[in-house]
């Protein structure tokens, strides 16, 4: 069970009556294993979203809740996958995938075993051992989302995860997304401002408005995606050829250009 | 020795190589030092040692003693007093600057205090050390402790301030204890700045011990320099200034050893 809701949420960074409103009545309900991406123009208050499901800031008005419960603090049912890793540089590589398994006061085996499979799942078996500066990007944020499923967490929050990636790198990092979130389906808030891989990995897109940041319009992608058989191309180019996916992330683009100052093209 | 030091001096022709520049360096100090005082005659005796008074001199100091012992009691007491002092300080001074940097009311608290107390020189607390504890070790340590206090206190706080929000924010969020973040995360991603409150601690403790032993000691690398200038001794003054720079870098160079390894992981994702 994972599921988020977002109901009445009003954001005002500094001051409370001359602070700035970063968001406005936030409406949105995320079922238990569905993928929601947001985007939105830079400084739009989609990063607010997320850290508010993860506990690290409050709302200033209105409640979001994970299973039904009022989010209060940061905790280990709602992993974070940080834009720039925020892995920890003094632990290798396993050793930050342990911490997470050590505070739940897991027994040594079972966290040997847990690892192992998290390794194997990133295809990092073989940097177990090494430091996070050793590693490229791509590689230290695969040790970041290992971090973050070997919890088996029920809501996983992605932060623009492949934003520091270079294109190559990410492309890789979308398609394992997608195999991952098919053999282990979870609950995922995904933040982006790329168009392209939100309508690629999402089931159902959110787009808001520049600030204060308003949910303009959800998309339904996951039925085009089934009805049009998307899944059936391994590839992302072949997906991103299809005239629904075009269509689709043409919208998109219309319905953020239509925001003033919108600088992401 | 000789031998290392002809090879550092032929090295030194060859371009290019550091440790060999250093050598030809204090080759060449040496070399002035021996033209202006025993060759030319430029500086007396009385103002500064030739190099052949100050060997006399730390002879002198090692088989018969001077100042009521031998230069390596001196060192050894010397040394004592520094570790002891410089440990006390960072073993009170880097936790108080960590739980400074992490939270905001032991700031608040503690801030007024560090304000006022901060720029009295650690030179002034001397007398009143004195008053309380009188000439002997204890005075000695505690004004070495206040002297080395405050870099390691800085440092360890602003090494939490500076620490990168989204590794704080991972940890919160992997579920971490508060004993374990704070020893697993917070102290290691504050200890690049840590480290270097240590090594400006240690240097405070040299200058503190030497300025604590000219007031009023027994014993000590300062009370031979004190003797010395009262006999009017220009070789053991110099015997006991080149003591303390030894020792001073003896000590930095073990600290930087404990650095290495500490901070492996960082030295080598700066590189």
């Amino acid at each position: 069970m994972g599921s988020i809701s977002f109901s009445h949420v009003d954001k005002i960074f500094g001051p409370q009556g001359s602070g700035v409103k970063a968001l406005d009545n936030i409406n949105l309900d995320i079922a238990d294993r569905e993928f929601v991406a947001i985007v939105g123009p830079s400084g739009c208050g989609k990063t607010t979203c997320l850290r508010m499901v993860a506990g690290f800031e409050a709302a200033s008005a209105g409640e979001v809740k994970v299973n039904g419960k009022t989010v209060t603090a940061p905790g280990p049912d709602r992993a974070v996958v940080f834009q720039q890793f925020a892995l920890f540089p003094w632990k290798t590589v396993r050793e930050n995938i342990d911490l997470g398994l050590r505070n739940k006061n897991l027994p040594l085996a079972e966290r040997d075993g847990l690892i192992s499979s998290a390794l194997k799942l990133m295809s990092l078996e073989s940097h177990a051992d090494a430091f996070p500066h050793q590693l490229s990007g791509g590689m230290q944020q695969r040790v970041a989302i290992a971090r973050a499923y070997v919890l088996d967490p029920e809501v996983l929050l992605m932060d623009e995860p492949f934003g520091a990636l270079d294109a190559q790198t990410r492309v890789v990092m979308q398609e394992e997304l997608v195999r991952l979130a098919r053999r282990n389906p979870r609950t995922v808030l995904f933040i982006t401002h790329a168009v392209e891989e939100a309508v690629y990995l999402a089931d159902r897109v959110a787009i808001m408005t520049r600030r204060p940041g308003r949910i303009k319009e959800v998309l339904d992608i996951r039925s085009i995606r089934e009805a049009e058989g998307w899944d059936r191309h391994p590839k992302i180019e072949d997906v991103m050829d299809l005239e629904s996916f075009v269509h689709l992330r043409t919208h998109i683009w219309k319905t953020l250009r239509e925001e003033k100052d919108f600088q992401h093209v | 020795m000789l031998k290392a030091l002809a090879g550092g001096l032929f090295l030194g022709l060859a371009p290019g190589r550091k440790p060999a520049i250093k050598v030809a360096t204090l080759a060449a100090l040496i070399g002035l030092w021996f033209l202006l005082t025993t060759v030319t005659g430029a500086v007396t005796g009385g103002r500064f040692p030739s190099p052949a008074e100050f060997w006399t001199s730390l002879v002198q100091i090692n088989t018969r003693g001077y100042a009521g012992a031998g230069l390596v009691s001196h060192a050894l007491h010397s040394v004592k007093l520094v570790a002891m002092g410089f440990l006390v300080a960072i073993a009170t001074g880097v936790p108080l600057g960590l739980w400074m940097g992490w939270s905001r009311k032991v700031e608040a608290l503690v801030n007024p205090v560090f304000l006022i107390i901060r720029p009295i020189p650690p030179l002034a607390w001397i007398p009143l050390a004195i008053l309380w504890l009188g000439l002997g070790d204890a005075a000695k340590i505690m004004v070495i402790w206040f002297s080395a206090f405050v870099p390691s206190v800085i440092n360890a706080f602003t090494g939490v301030r500076n620490i990168d929000r989204p590794v704080i924010e991972a940890a919160r969020m992997l579920g971490t204890p508060r004993w374990r973040l704070i020893s697993e995360v917070i102290a290691p991603a504050a200890s690049p700045m840590i480290f270097t409150g240590l090594r400006l601690s240690l240097q405070a403790s040299w200058t503190t011990l030497v300025a604590a032993e000219l007031v009023g000691a027994l014993v000590g690398v300062g009370f031979v320099l004190n003797m010395a200038q009262q006999d009017i001794y220009p070789g053991m003054i110099l015997v006991g200034m080149l003591t303390v720079g030894l020792l001073g870098w003896g000590t930095t160079v073990l600290l930087g050893m404990a650095e290495r390894r500490a901070l492996a992981w960082n030295i080598a994702a700066r590189d």
